[in-house]
């Protein structure tokens, strides 16, 4: 097989990865979940049941919000992705204001599925500045909590949507 | 998940050559929400030696208007379909189908070719090889449908040619009441089928060299007023128990045409032959349309424990047309 690279943008940066069977090459059968946590260690997006009906592995591919434990990773190439350690400051490390509102509204118990959440919320804010709660429940409608965290994660949203307004 | 080749491909042509290549060992892979689930739990016997990716092909993705009807490219995803403002008056039917299909992150992925094409969800079918080894059946070439004898609550209450799992497709229930064709390309050129024959009772009628390449709906009545229902046990991700989608065209209380499709009941789509005709030139009123979803569920005949889904599905139906007739 001819030589094969793929180009990500995570978060920003560039990351130039082989295409292969070698251990510290990507394999085609790689889901973007896994390049993402065990090749670029960037442990904060979480694998649920990796089926894809949790929502717990989603990150943005061009700003919209879609399942990584579904995606190939060799299908990513030349793709801006965002997962959650993209939200904050990286030159001060201060979290994302939406970050920042689920802390101060206690919108998780064990966290797990918490970057998914942040992202579907991301997403949604990016294209629709004052969502109404409907809005914000289909958004979410595609993650999980078994810590029934939901009313809080609203709680949060809410916040921070009060807080853009003012 | 094992590895296998991986090939992009940019044009139709490109992709069906490349599928001769691999002389029907290489799978298609466009959204990839239920292939690379597939794929993973290693359901099929034969693990396919190749991938196509025809996300790479641009000329694939579009929803356009043209004087023949509504087209829509095999690529264009499900969150677009929801969203398209070609799809408004009875056509609102398909768009409201794709945007009830499991969730946000799901339909921003899955395209409407992949919705049809998508294998089934029956749980024999699904079981993975990774807890013990995947259940042979019928579907998959080598002993009994296990539904029959085992627990089959979410299968086909409408009977099956030996293989009892349902469609779990929720824009084909919406493309059958469209009277839609899908537009199929392979080694021996451009065939269009209408979704009726597209369905076969194991599965669809695309071969291992063909894949989808476009959906093709005609103009309808001016009338036509249309609903699609669902019903699931969670709103978001759940596969439909019992999927509706009806449309009816009114003239001054009468009934003119009907079309009344059923979804997940059956191993394809399913139209309510009965019922449409029984509706066709009747002043509409409530006894009518009751006797109307009775008649839709007339032929069911349920297994040892699904016999719930007849009701549901005689619900739905007397609903989406109350929707249809009194909007």
């Amino acid at each position: 097989m001819p030589e094969r690279f793929i180009t990500l943008f995570v978060n920003g940066e560039q990351y130039n990865l082989e295409v292969g069977e070698r251990p510290w090459m990507v394999r085609t059968s790689h889901t973007l979940a896994y390049t993402l946590r065990e090749s670029l260690e960037l442990t904060g997006t979480k694998v649920g049941c990796n089926k894809g009906e949790c929502g717990s592995c989603t990150v943005l591919i061009e700003g919209k919000p879609v399942l990584s434990c579904l995606t190939l990773t060799v299908e990513c190439d030349q793709k801006k992705i965002i997962t959650i350690e993209g939200l904050e400051d990286p030159q001060t490390g201060e979290l994302d204001p939406l970050q920042q509102a689920f802390v101060q509204s206690g919108a998780f118990q064990c966290g797990f599925c918490t970057p998914g959440m942040i992202l579907s919320v991301k997403a949604l804010l990016d294209v629709n500045a004052a969502p109404v709660e409907e809005d914000v429940k289909e958004a979410l409608s595609g993650h999980y909590c078994r810590c029934i965290s939901h009313y809080h994660v609203l709680d949060a949203v809410s916040r921070v949507l009060k807080k853009a307004g003012e | 998940m094992k590895s296998l080749q991986h090939v992009n491909v940019y044009t139709v042509e490109e992709a069906v050559n490349t599928l001769r290549e691999f002389q029907g060992e290489a799978m298609v892979i466009a959204g990839g929400t239920d292939i690379t689930g597939v794929l993973k739990d290693k359901l099929l016997p034969d693990y396919p030696k190749a991938l196509v990716n025809i996300k790479t092909i641009p000329a694939l993705s579009y929803i356009k208007e043209e004087s023949s009807g509504i087209k829509i490219g095999s690529l264009a995803t499900l969150s677009e379909l929801s969203k398209s403002p070609l799809l408004q008056g009875q056509y609102k039917v398909l768009a409201k189908a794709a945007c009830n299909v499991a969730t946000p992150q799901i339909r921003n992925m899955g395209t409407i070719g992949g919705n049809l094409g998508q294998d089934t969800r029956c749980w024999y079918y699904r079981y993975p090889h990774s807890l013990g080894g995947r259940i042979m059946c019928l579907r998959k070439g080598n002993g009994p449908c296990l539904a029959v004898a085992g627990d089959n609550r979410y299968h086909s209450v409408f009977g099956g040619q030996g293989c009892f799992a349902s469609c779990p497709s929720d824009t084909a229930v919406a493309l059958l009441a469209l009277n839609a064709e899908v537009k199929v390309t392979g080694k021996w050129g451009t065939r269009t089928i209408p979704v009726q024959e597209f369905f076969h009772p194991r599965g669809n009628s695309l071969k291992k060299v063909e894949l989808i390449q476009e959906i093709q709906m005609p103009y309808l009545a001016e009338k036509t007023r249309g609903c699609f229902l669902k019903y699931t046990l969670r709103k978001p991700v759940d596969f439909a128990i019992v999927s509706v989608a009806v449309l009816v065209a009114m003239e001054e209380g009468v009934c003119s045409e009907a079309r009344i499709v059923l979804g997940a009941v059956a191993p394809g789509p399913l139209r309510a032959k009965k019922a449409e005709d029984f509706l066709k030139g009747k002043l509409i009123d409530a006894t009518v349309l009751e006797e109307a979803g009775h008649l839709a569920v007339s032929g069911a005949k349920p297994l040892s424990m699904n016999s719930y889904k007849v009701e549901i599905a005689r619900t739905l139906v007397v609903r989406a047309l109350t929707d249809c007739a009194f909007d």
